[in-house]
């Protein structure tokens, strides 16, 4: 892919991101009463004085004028104020993200090293009782309601067998000093094995079950592009050329079949962060997922509407990551 | 006393489909000699592919090989071990296919799928891994050179597409010649190409045979190509070999009907007068054939003795025909 | 007029055969067709839910309090599954509980692939600004995750089933609507669809007539597939409480209820969990059923 061409696709995110704003900007305007009076609660105060809060929170200018207001804030991390916090909406989210991240990628590592060769056994196999189980399973897979799943996770691993904790992402007695704020990571990096193992028993559970759907999709999908490769010509000139089985199948196979894999994969990502909500409630993860649930209840309203626009940025990101990943693994497509 | 590389006995190969007991190969005898030319003729689902898919041990599930014999260099193939038949294929016997398109695998660049082949089977190549790679790599270039890509050197790392479809194909003449295999299957190496680098493709494929003193089988349906490069020929329809012989003779004075009108359905330039003349009907299908002439439901000559069970014979040495009532067209 | 006619009868047979061949492909499998009876049984108990129910639902009695199932020590037959923390028989919670994930699963799907049928039709059928329009549209919403874009509309509309049902709709319509685009676009070049136009039938007739029939059958699978998700996007929503809201009974909020008691009683949560993986299970069985039927792709 030519920068030219990259460049082009970039540009050609900017409508996307800028609707995804002004849907959400909308969502601020269905909000059910009047933020000043929400922001107040009980407080008695002078007309005066909530005028001048109305024209501090651009209220009083025109609904077009307070979507662009509202652009040219967001792109400074600037969210508004959540009360209940006491504290700069974007810096409650800041503090809450690192978890959110950490869960979600060990979502997808647990994803892909688990469906991946799963998906290419049932292939290889087709047909056999080990083909059909991972079919079931897949479709089980899909099927399961994630907070159930989890609960049943922590009611075996945690209450019964006690081998992992209950909740929350690490135990009092195994903080380290932040680096990239992602607990694995800074276990490591400051040595702390005890710290990472206690981290990696915090997050194995959520992980397993935020990444249950995706692994499910991903085995299928592997299956189904493994199957399709196998059929392909270049697989049996390859094996007129004498190769061996596990080269044929390792090399010549899997990198072709894996291009489908990889580009779900990417895409399923920002499914992730949906699941993340419900995961976080289930395991008291401290991310960002919970902390939207906790403020559905609290009303605060500007917090759900910048981590919406988080997350949909992101979302958009990430599809747009999965295309440039799709071509780069694919040399026959061209932009 | 005849020197065959390849001779093939009695073979038949069925598919166990859903449908039932699929012969698609069912009893062909044949042979190649050491140097030449056999070319293969039938229409798609004749069998000559999967004959050949039989030779190199490639007939997948829910394929396999019911009887019959298979001898390279006078080794029975047939029930050989995976690894031994592994060790044969693109060494001894190599093969290419109808559509390099899809044959070569576009994950990876042309080198690495020439070097694969030389790593996996060049004994001569000496030292580390990348020695030997090195040395694999000098060599794919040599391939190249010698199948006639331009600035070889300069396009040694480029992926399949980027080469246009008379250059893939040398490409993969290239991987299938680069152990100096003694035997090259081709199978329809110009159906998928322009008719003008056809030829040139088939110049190829016989200046590399004088070079290597190697032996070919042409698998084509093309009897054009047959005439013009093979020094035998075989004539497969519905799994069954109906006439082989030395190409000069089947082609000059054909004697089953199928192949006659194989070469009435070929419009000639010579005798732009004569009327082209296609075949009536379809191929049968191939499950539950009756053991009966085959072609006697497309056959002007077809008669009441024609049902029963029809064996090769001989019209003179080397020269056989599955009819009993062979013979020139009008004369018969 | 007539010539008009006989074009619509003949389009409309031969969608029928084509629709019900594949019907009749479905029907051969014994797996599919199963699963279908389940279906068929949960929405049968969901309609019959105040005959089947042994208990009211919401009737509360503190004495029989967390009482197990029946086949434990201490349960009672007159309370098959046990009862909650309130002491409400969980097994009539679970039959009305069905109540609320298959309304609002069949009222999403049947809005959203309304909505979506229409747009999508437009779309591929008018082209031009109609398709830049909803195109548009459709990649915008699909910028959101799900479940976030639906928790915010109801963050701020407030919880309730139609607010629910909104909610989930908004963004559900997308995936018919790009399918049918998809469909419109391929067919539209059919020539009976050409010959229709050539008689000049009026666009919405040859777009409801014409070409609407001949892709029923994607339109049918995806629907089945997102209502299985649109259960479980469902019941995730009234997990976190901000679904349907209590004391109405729904699967998902049971779950939530039961958490905290699952160290010892672990029924409250199992039975309910157990019911919408099983709905969304047959409902997703049917589904691929339908596609191997439907997709020649799919048959070996």
């Amino acid at each position: 892919m030519t920068f030219g061409k990259l460049i082009e696709r970039i540009i050609q995110l900017i409508p996307v991101l800028l609707g995804v704003s002004l849907i959400v900007f909308i969502m601020t305007l269905l909000t059910p009463g009047d933020p000043v009076q929400i922001m107040l609660g009980d407080q008695l105060v002078t007309d005066d004085l909530e005028r001048s809060l109305r024209r501090d929170m651009g209220l009083d200018l025109p609904p077009h004028e307070r979507f662009f207001t509202f652009l040219a804030n967001a792109a400074q991390g600037d969210f508004g104020t959540s009360f209940y916090h006491r504290q700069p909406v974007w810096d409650v989210i800041a503090s809450r993200l690192p978890a959110t991240i950490e869960l979600s990628l060990m979502a997808l590592l647990v994803a892909l090293v688990t469906s991946i060769p799963l998906g290419v056994l049932a292939a290889v196999k087709k047909d056999s009782i080990y083909d059909r189980l991972a079919t079931v399973g897949s479709l089980f897979g899909v099927s399961m309601p994630g907070f159930w799943f989890g609960i049943l996770l922590l009611l075996l691993f945690s209450v019964h067998l006690r081998w992992l904790p209950v909740s929350g992402n690490a135990s009092f007695a195994s903080q380290v000093d932040p680096i990239t704020h992602l607990l694995l990571v800074d276990a490591l990096l400051r040595g702390r094995f005890d710290a990472f193992w206690d981290a990696l028993k915090h997050i194995i559970l959520p992980a397993i079950t935020l990444g249950l759907p995706m692994t499910a999709i991903l085995m299928r999908v592997t299956r189904a592009s493994m199957l399709d490769v196998l059929n392909r010509d270049y697989i049996t000139f390859a094996e007129a050329k004498g190769l061996g089985k596990f080269q044929i199948l390792a090399k010549h196979a899997l990198k072709n079949a894996l291009i489908p894999t990889v580009t779900v994969a990417a895409i399923e990502t920002g499914s992730l962060l949906g699941g993340n909500m419900v995961v976080e409630t289930v395991f008291g993860w401290p991310g960002l997922g919970r902390l939207v649930v906790e403020s559905i209840f609290t009303r605060n309203f500007p917090l759900i509407q910048a981590a919406v626009l988080l997350y949909a940025v992101t979302y958009v990101l990430l599809n747009f990551i999965a295309d440039i990943i799709y071509t780069i693994l694919n040399p026959r497509v061209k932009l | 006393m005849r020197d065959e590389i390849l001779q093939i006995d009695e073979l038949k190969t069925c598919f166990d489909t859903r449908d039932g007991l699929v012969t698609a190969v069912d009893g062909v005898t044949l042979a190649v000699e050491r140097g030449t030319t056999l070319g293969v003729v039938g229409e798609s689902g004749s069998g000559k592919s999967v004959t050949f898919s039989s030779v190199m041990g490639l007939v997948k599930k829910p394929g396999f090989i019911a009887e019959g014999s298979i001898r390279f260099n006078g080794r029975e193939l047939v029930g050989l071990d995976r690894k031994d038949l592994q060790r044969l294929r693109g060494k001894d016997i190599a093969m290419t296919m109808q559509d390099a398109l899809t044959a070569l695998n576009p994950a990876y660049t042309v080198s690495e799928q020439i070097v694969e082949v030389l790593l996996a089977h060049d004994d001569s190549l000496t030292g580390s891994r990348r020695a030997k790679r090195k040395q694999a790599l000098d060599q794919a270039l040599d391939m190249m050179r010698l199948v006639g890509i331009p600035s070889a050197e300069t396009r040694l790392h480029d992926y399949p597409h980027q080469f246009s479809g008379g250059m893939r194909q040398r490409i993969m003449i290239a991987i299938a010649l680069a152990c100096r295999p003694k035997l090259l299957i081709a199978d329809e190496p110009t159906t998928a190409l322009d008719v003008t680098i056809q030829a040139q493709v088939l110049e190829l494929i016989a200046d590399i045979q004088r070079k290597l003193q190697m032996s070919v089988v042409l698998i084509t349906h093309d009897l054009g190509v047959v005439a013009e490069y093979c020094d035998n020929v075989v004539v497969m329809y519905a799994g069954q070999v109906i006439e082989q012989g030395p190409t000069r003779d089947v082609i000059n004075r054909p004697q089953h009907p199928y192949t006659q009108g194989l070469l009435g359905s070929i419009p000639r330039l010579s005798d732009l007068s004569r009327k082209i003349d296609p075949i009536r009907g379809t191929v049968p299908e191939l499950k539950n054939l009756p053991t009966i002439c085959r072609f006697m439901e497309r056959c002007k000559r077809a008669h009441s003795s024609c049902r029963s069970r029809i064996a090769m014979q001989s019209v003179e040495a080397d020269w056989l025909v599955r009819c009993i009532s062979p013979g020139e067209e009008g004369k018969a | 007029m007539t010539a008009v006619d006989s074009m619509e009868t003949a389009a409309m047979a031969r969608s029928e055969t084509l629709f019900g061949r594949n019907l009749r492909n479905f029907a051969s499998n014994k797996v599919s067709v199963l699963f279908l009876f389940i279906t068929f049984g949960f929405v049968l108990t969901a309609i019959a839910a105040p005959l089947i129910a042994p208990h009211d639902p919401n009737e509360a009695d503190l004495f029989r309090r967390l009482l197990p199932p029946a086949w434990m020590s201490g349960g009672s037959w007159e309370f098959p599954l046990g009862c909650d923390a309130l002491g409400r028989d969980i097994l009539s919670r679970i039959i009305y509980g069905s109540r609320v994930s298959i309304f609002i699963g069949l009222a999403v799907i049947l809005v959203a692939t309304t909505i979506g049928v229409l747009a999508g039709l437009a779309a591929g059928y008018l082209k031009g600004w109609v398709d830049v329009v909803i195109s548009r549209l459709v990649d915008i919403l699909l910028g959101f995750p799900y479940l976030i874009f639906a928790i915010a509309l109801i963050a701020m509309t407030g919880p309730g089933l139609q607010n629910i049902i909104l909610a989930l709709a908004y963004k559900e319509w997308v995936i018919p609507c790009r399918v049918v685009r998809g469909e419109t676009l391929a067919t539209a070049g059919a020539e009976y669809v050409e010959a229709a136009h050539a008689l000049g039938a009026s666009k919405s007739n040859i777009m409801l007539r014409e070409i609407l029939p001949n892709i029923m059958s994607p339109v049918l699978v995806v629907s089945t597939v997102r209502m299985a998700h649109v259960i479980i996007l469902e019941a995730s929503l009234s997990f976190l409480g901000i679904g349907v809201q209590p004391p109405t009974a729904s699967w998902g909020s049971m779950v939530a209820d039961g958490r905290s008691f699952m160290l010892n009683e672990w029924w409250l949560a199992t039975f309910p969990g157990l019911a919408i993986l099983l709905l969304v299970l047959s409902i997703n069985v049917v589904s691929q059923g339908l596609r191997d039927a439907f997709d020649p792709k799919f048959h070996d």
